[in-house]
């Protein structure tokens, strides 16, 4: 077979990204436009940059029988992706993992992501909320978790940036009074807050002011509805950037659509009208000075002796159906990881880099979430919007924080389901198909009692989605193992993965609020925790059945901290061992508080940009060679 | 250039559209009655527009669909400018009223030729059609222009908007810029009250930005000053794209136009992809008087037509001083969609017109007594 691509083998770029998702898209915009050549080495394919390809993805999207994140995407076996269908639970409880990942922990790691050019950020839901800046300093001020060496006055700026290049949709007063965010005086976000949906104002008109106990010894905690910050086009403010508001970016690959969000409501697995930002949009603004290079999997980052790394090896192939694939080369004065947590660490591991502190792999973390459902004795009209457009915000941080792990309550727009599969599960339901029980079924409800049973039921469905926070801990990991391999003979990542009884006790607290809250509600409540097929995440704590989910939110893994023996990057995410490597995401976050971590990876992104760029300029600074006479004359220093 | 040729397969007589008398507006009362015709002008080729849209059976035709869905938008883009434009110079933009529809088919106005404009499906007919109507008007002088006969009468849609051009500047040099522009700048939409298409809506204030939207809306149409490109990239830094009359073009002749390619060289990028046979064919001359009382397909062409009233009266109440109001023009085009793809799959109820391979189709017939029940459903103070 033939290669199409060019021969790379010898070229040498001012910085090579590894991953064109999120933050490489970001940091090679931001370098590119510096005027650095960089080139982007993405594993995955690139083909949702144009419209067809887009509609493809749709295309696939209708037709899977399971709509999971990864649904839109076609597999691909030279970089594999995790897919939620691989884990499966098992009837007594425990779980069993197929695919990508090994996985051997007391509980399974549950999220996914997706190696093709854009990353994960493809299926995000997109939701932007800033980390709380008590969210920084854990350990100090609740005494779990790690500390971060920076804080949220230092991210700041940088949230500010990336809100600008995300696109957000948000009330930056409502966010100070309700959460108490510090922002700059009279910053808007560059667009107005997505509306709340219906069922966010019946919620609001119930709970808003009403304080709620966790425990009975616990004290009050007022409720509050709050419109959530999105990267999703709304409608620009007139007063953004000093009065110079706004230009919302459409889709990509078809001029002048996608300029708004009209609530398709299938935001994960995908936006049919790309109203949400994806990582394709930053790369349609790069510049001429950045490469992308589709189909080549890194395999290792290379170093000298002398502890510099020079580049990467890579594989590159062109049928994502077979293994086949040519292994080449590519040089770069700065080499930049940003192909994801897990991905990342499988690279600094296999490379043997980076790991004087042993750090590399440990700490992964997620957004382990639980989930509540019952039914409103009104409609509320789910199914309509983005997944969520606001939340109850109160529970992410305070005193409390030292017993158990906070969570972020997000307000569920689309029924049940993330819980149950609404509302195809409740069709099959109703039409008596009730799963594998391998017995002749009874009669189901069909034609009008079937229509109509559905609209009583799925217009009234409710359901919470509580986010907790995972503290790091070093069991939680990934390593390799060279007897475990993907097709193109690249290690699979092996996955360690537990709750710490921090996180069961906030996951407790989570239940029990949402008990109160359905109390309040008068919602009836369907939650079920059994175990099954479905709840890989089953575990039991305190005598009691939970069920978790992941977020999608993989962190931790190369963690960010102030000293070469603790952690594995600097606040720069600039690996304490390599001064020219640099390994950015949400691997480097050494705590994920209660925020969607992707608005704190784009910042953390854009803020490692300055301290590239200073690096590239000192490397190309040219040495001045003076006699010595000269410089002493100079400098005023002259001595006989 | 030759204009495409004159269908003859319309068998009523077209709806005539009123035209203003053949001059320059000599004064504002003038001015306010050219605008609404403008207004009106836009919305002629609305209806038949989304019909070549929405006949194209779903998923198929894709690079046609979003071309043609393209210029729709930017034709309801045209609507606001104009009306932002009457509202800037003291008029009152009026759109849901019945006289304000047109029937269809409609003789294309400002125009000599006897050219019916009809609700066709998408194919040769419909583009040919089309072409037609956007048709790049090089020789618009305006009226008043030596090079025109004072008794000539309108000849193109260019030579219209030219007289605007003209009576705007006219008018300005008479009475003063500030004493034109009297409009209260909050009835102006703006860009944070419209997008999702080429272009971008921005307030009227004054002769500039005045001058701005009249060019705007015919170079969208017919292409910058000989060329087939728009001039989206130089008022608003987006891409440039095909005018309407050539990405009309491009779809008939089965090739998109390259970046160096003139009016004159024809299309001679890559080819595009058209299923001609992937619509529903129906009636050109459809009314819901012909779909049998009581039968689903007259249900639907009902609901269609009174959503559509629905639409124009967001539309009235946006361009009536409530500007944040155009949002709710959003849900309505969505349930339109939806509507459309209820009605046009069903076969037309007419056993011999059913046996063309006709279709059932949306008719924009709308009346009072549709618009009387927008009102009553919806208004922007209990929006």
């Amino acid at each position: 077979m033939s290669s199409p691509s060019p021969q790379l083998d010898g070229l040498h770029y001012d910085v090579i990204v590894v991953g064109a998702g999120l933050a490489g898209s970001l940091v090679a915009k931001q370098l590119g436009d510096h005027g650095w050549r960089v080139l982007v080495l993405e594993a995955g394919t690139r083909t949702l940059d144009t419209w067809p390809g887009h509609l493809d993805a749709m295309k696939a999207y209708y037709g899977a029988l399971a709509k999971v994140p990864n649904a839109p995407y076609r597999g691909n076996i030279a970089a594999p992706s995790p897919d939620l269908l691989d884990l499966e639970g098992l009837p007594g409880g425990g779980y069993r993992a197929n695919g990508y990942f090994v996985q051997n922990g007391n509980l399974p790691y549950a999220s996914d992501y997706l190696r093709a050019a854009g990353g994960t950020a493809l299926h995000w839901m997109g939701l932007t909320p800033r980390m709380h800046p008590e969210d920084f300093a854990a350990r100090t001020a609740f005494g779990y978790g790690r500390d971060w060496p920076i804080g949220y006055a230092d991210l700041e700026p940088h949230y500010r940036a990336a809100e600008r290049v995300l696109g957000v949709a948000g009330d930056a007063a409502e966010q100070r009074d309700a959460i108490g965010l510090p922002f700059p005086d009279g910053y808007c976000y560059p667009m107005h807050a997505i509306p709340r949906s219906h069922l966010d104002n019946v919620l609001a008109a119930r709970l808003d002011g009403i304080p709620v106990r966790e425990s009975d010894d616990a004290p009050p905690t007022t409720l509050r509805v709050v419109t959530t910050p999105h990267a999703r086009n709304s409608t620009p403010d007139l007063r953004y950037d000093q009065g110079r508001g706004y230009r919302p970016a459409g889709a990509a690959g078809l001029p002048n659509y996608g300029e708004r969000c009209v609530g398709n409501a299938s935001c994960v697995p995908i936006c049919p009208v790309q109203a949400k930002y994806n990582p394709l949009k930053t790369q349609a603004t790069w510049s001429c000075k950045v490469d992308l290079v589709p189909r080549a999997v890194v395999s290792r980052v290379l170093a000298n002796a002398n502890g510099r790394v020079f580049g990467v090896e890579y594989q590159q192939y062109d049928d994502p159906a077979s293994p086949v694939h040519t292994t080449r080369t590519a040089e770069a004065d700065i080499v930049v990881l940003a192909a994801h947590a897990i991905e990342n660490a499988k690279l600094l591991l296999v490379s043997r880099l980076a790991n004087h502190s042993g750090q590399v792999g440990r700490n992964l973390m997620d957004h382990p979430v639980l989930l509540t459902w019952g039914l409103l004795d009104e409609p509320v009209g789910p199914f309509r919007g983005p997944g969520s457009t606001s939340g109850l915000e109160c529970f992410r941080t305070g005193p409390a924080r030292r017993d158990r792990a906070p969570f972020r309550i997000e307000i569920a727009n689309w029924g049940w389901s993330w819980p149950t599969g609404s509302p195809s599960g409740d069709v099959a339901r109703m039409l008596g198909i009730t799963g594998d029980s391998g017995q002749p079924r009874g009669r189901g409800r069909f034609g009008t009692g079937l229509r109509e049973a559905l609209g009583r039921r799925i217009g009234r469905q409710i359901s919470l989605q509580f986010a907790v926070e995972q503290d790091a801990e070093s069991r939680n990991r990934v390593t390799i193992d060279p007897a475990l391999r993907d097709r193109l003979g690249n290690p699979r990542p092996v996955i360690t993965y537990d709750l710490s009884d921090h996180v069961k006790r906030g996951i407790a607290a989570a239940k029990a609020v949402s008990d109160r809250i359905f109390g309040i509600l008068g919602a009836e409540d369907h939650t079920d925790y059994a175990p099954g097929p479905f709840a890989p995440g089953h575990f039991r704590y305190d005598g009691r059945d939970f069920v978790y989910h992941g977020a999608g939110h993989g962190a931790g893994t190369h963690v960010m901290g102030d000293s070469r023996e603790t952690s594995v990057v600097d606040s720069w995410q600039r690996c304490w061992d390599h001064s020219n490597l640099y390994a950015v995401g949400c691997g480097s976050m050494p705590s994920v508080g209660t925020s969607n971590p992707s608005l704190t990876m784009a910042a953390l992104a854009l803020r490692s940009c300055e301290q590239i760029h200073r690096d590239l300029m000192d490397l190309h600074r040219p040495r001045v060679i003076r006699p010595v006479r000269v410089a002493r004359a100079r400098t005023g220093e002259g001595r006989t | 250039m030759t204009a495409p040729a004159s269908p003859t397969d319309i068998a009523g007589e077209p709806a005539v559209v009123d035209e203003p008398p053949f001059r320059v507006p000599r004064d504002r009362a003038d001015l306010h009655t050219f605008l609404q015709a403008a207004l009106a002008l836009e919305h002629l080729t609305i209806p038949p527009y989304l019909t070549a849209m929405y006949t194209l059976r779903p998923g198929t035709n894709r690079p046609a669909f979003y071309a043609v869905r393209a210029v729709v938008l930017e034709e309801m883009l045209h609507m606001t400018l104009v009306a932002n434009l009457l509202n800037a110079v003291g008029g009152r933009p009026l759109v849901a009223n019945s006289r304000f529809v047109t029937g269809y088919p409609a003789r294309l106005p400002y125009s000599r030729d006897r050219f019916p404009v009809a609700l066709r499906h998408f194919g040769v007919a419909a583009l040919e059609t089309f072409l037609r109507i956007e048709h790049p008007a090089y020789v618009a002088e305006p009226p008043g222009h030596p090079s025109v006969a004072g008794d000539e009468g309108w000849t193109s849609v260019g030579q219209f908007y030219a007289a605007i051009r003209e009576g705007l500047l006219s008018l300005v040099r008479a009475m003063g810029e500030g004493e034109l522009f009297t409009g209260d700048p909050a009835r102006q939409v703006g860009p944070q009250d419209f997008y999702n298409s080429g272009g971008e809506v921005f307030p009227v204030t004054g002769l500039a930005s005045a001058l701005k939207a009249v060019e705007v809306i015919t170079d969208q149409g017919e292409g910058a000053d000989r060329t087939v490109f728009d001039t989206d990239d130089r008022f608003f830094g987006e891409v440039r794209e095909p005018a309407h009359y050539f990405r009309f073009n491009e779809i008939l002749q089965q090739r998109t136009y390259g970046p160096q390619d003139t009016p004159a060289s024809g299309p001679s990028g890559p080819a595009l992809e058209v299923g001609w046979s992937d619509v529903y064919p129906v009636d050109s001359e459809a009314k819901v008087r012909h779909y049998p009382h009581g039968s689903a397909v007259r249900e639907a062409a009902e609901r269609f037509n009174a959503g559509y009233a629905r639409l124009l009266w967001v539309l009235e109440c946006a361009y009536g001083g409530r500007p944040a109001v155009l949002r709710e023009a959003v849900p309505v085009m969505l349930e339109l969609r939806d509507l459309a793809e209820r009605l046009y799959r069903n076969p037309h109820p007419d056993a011999e017109k059913a046996a063309r391979g006709l279709h059932a189709s949306a008719t924009y017939e709308v009346t009072e007594a549709h618009f009387a029940a927008a009102r009553e459903r919806w208004s922007p103070d209990r929006g």
